[in-house]
């Protein structure tokens, strides 16, 4: 077999990226919307039958959401997963080229969050990587207090891109992890000022952890969050986006708790408990959304 | 200041739950974090809590947390000087009206 330089693999592959996400962007100018879904189908057929990867990456998620389904259906469902994402990635794509484009979005829990505001305890909006969690925290500019986002380097970015894209200013201020003792104190600060800040729940970068089950299975999800509610007071409300239609998404409050422990001698229970609640929401949210999943690892790894 | 101090390493031995740590174990010039006394990012938190609720003080960011949790020595005086300012706006304020 002939020797390929990988560094000559690498410099093709990242200019055939480049092309492609070029080309996206022509059609999208030509043909709108529905043109950028279009040239999705074929694009991610030919993913989906050619690479390898990609079935390793979903497939963690896939045979626990699906464990009855086969080769052939696992086949579909990873094309439904990758393409749902790719519908993601051409809304926020088409919402940035296009500062007139609206999306319909309907909200089923607002008064329960004002409400909890109201409480002046502070609040926590935990939230996942799944659905479009752009769209979630582009709604919280309506919130009466500051809104505060904790981020990892990659979620700023990608945050910072979505609305700079859309000629917005940022409805949230970013509290970035990479600070001091991973921006607690701020976060902390924030809350006990009767603030919000939002949190994702679901991907594990080191800290406190909780094992509970996701799926059928278990797994390890973060738990510094239940951490920071218990000691500052302030109550946790479950916030996921789902894709609803073309144009339409669906933001929905789909838990509210208030964690406080019963005792020093229960703390790691009752840690465990909480974080159990955010992964029943989060089970709820995959069996009515199961390809709003992005997630795109060994989840139950982590 | 050493009843502050004092004060500090029972609150932080106490509320923090570390069980093998007591309160005179705790040197005054020690970082808290990391390689000092090892605490984490989420005792932090409950700091930060602790210091509100018992002193009336607020770390509002990282700077000021920089400042107060680089050892318990520097968490007195940070602690000290927060309730100075304190008394002196409420000074003010009586002053105003």
């Amino acid at each position: 077999m002939r020797y390929v330089d990988p560094r000559f693999q690498k410099a093709v592959l990242k200019r055939l990226e480049a092309l492609g996400h070029g080309i996206f962007y022509l059609i999208l100018r030509i043909a709108g919307q529905p043109g950028a879904y279009a040239l999705l189908i074929p694009v991610v057929l030919i993913y989906v039958i050619a690479g390898r990867r990609i079935h390793r990456l979903t497939s963690p998620y896939l045979r626990r959401r699906f464990p009855k389904h086969n080769l052939v259906k696992r086949r579909r469902d990873t094309f439904r997963i990758v393409h749902s994402f790719g519908q993601i990635l051409v809304d926020r794509a088409w919402l940035g080229l296009n500062r007139s484009a609206r999306l319909h979005c309907s909200l089923d829990g607002w008064d329960t969050i004002l409400g909890l505001i109201g409480q002046r305890k502070g609040l926590v909006l935990l939230t996942a990587h799944v659905g479009n969690w752009q769209v979630a925290l582009a709604h919280l500019k309506d919130l009466p207090v500051p809104v505060h986002a904790l981020m990892h380097y990659e979620e700023e970015v990608v945050a910072k891109h979505y609305f700079d894209l859309r000629g917005e200013s940022c409805p949230f201020r970013i509290i970035k992890t990479d600070g001091f003792l991973g921006g607690v104190v701020e976060t902390t600060a924030a809350i006990q000022r009767g603030e919000v800040v939002t949190i994702m729940g679901d991907r594990l970068a080191g800290g406190s952890s909780a094992t509970v089950r996701f799926l059928d299975s278990q797994v390890r999800f973060p738990a510094g969050v239940y951490r920071l509610a218990a000691a500052t007071g302030a109550p946790i409300a479950v916030l996921l986006a789902a894709k609803t239609g073309r144009q339409s998404y669906h933001l929905r409050v789909w838990d509210v708790f208030h964690p406080s422990y019963r005792d020093r001698k229960h703390r790691e229970a009752d840690l465990t408990a909480w974080t159990s609640r955010f992964s029943k929401a989060l089970e709820a949210y995959v069996t009515k959304f199961p390809y709003q999943w992005y997630n795109f690892y060994d989840f139950w790894d982590q | 200041m050493d009843q502050l101090k004092q004060q500090l390493k029972e609150m932080i031995v106490q509320d923090l739950n570390l069980p093998n740590v007591k309160p005179e174990d705790i040197d005054d010039k020690a970082p808290l974090f990391e390689e000092g006394l090892g605490l984490d990012s989420l005792d932090a938190v409950e700091l930060v809590v602790l210091l509100q609720k018992r002193f009336g003080v607020q770390i509002a960011d990282m700077e000021e947390g920089k400042v107060a949790f680089a050892s318990i020595e520097a968490l007195a005086r940070f602690v000290r000087a927060q309730q100075g300012n304190i008394s002196k706006s409420t000074d003010t304020s009586v002053f105003a009206t």
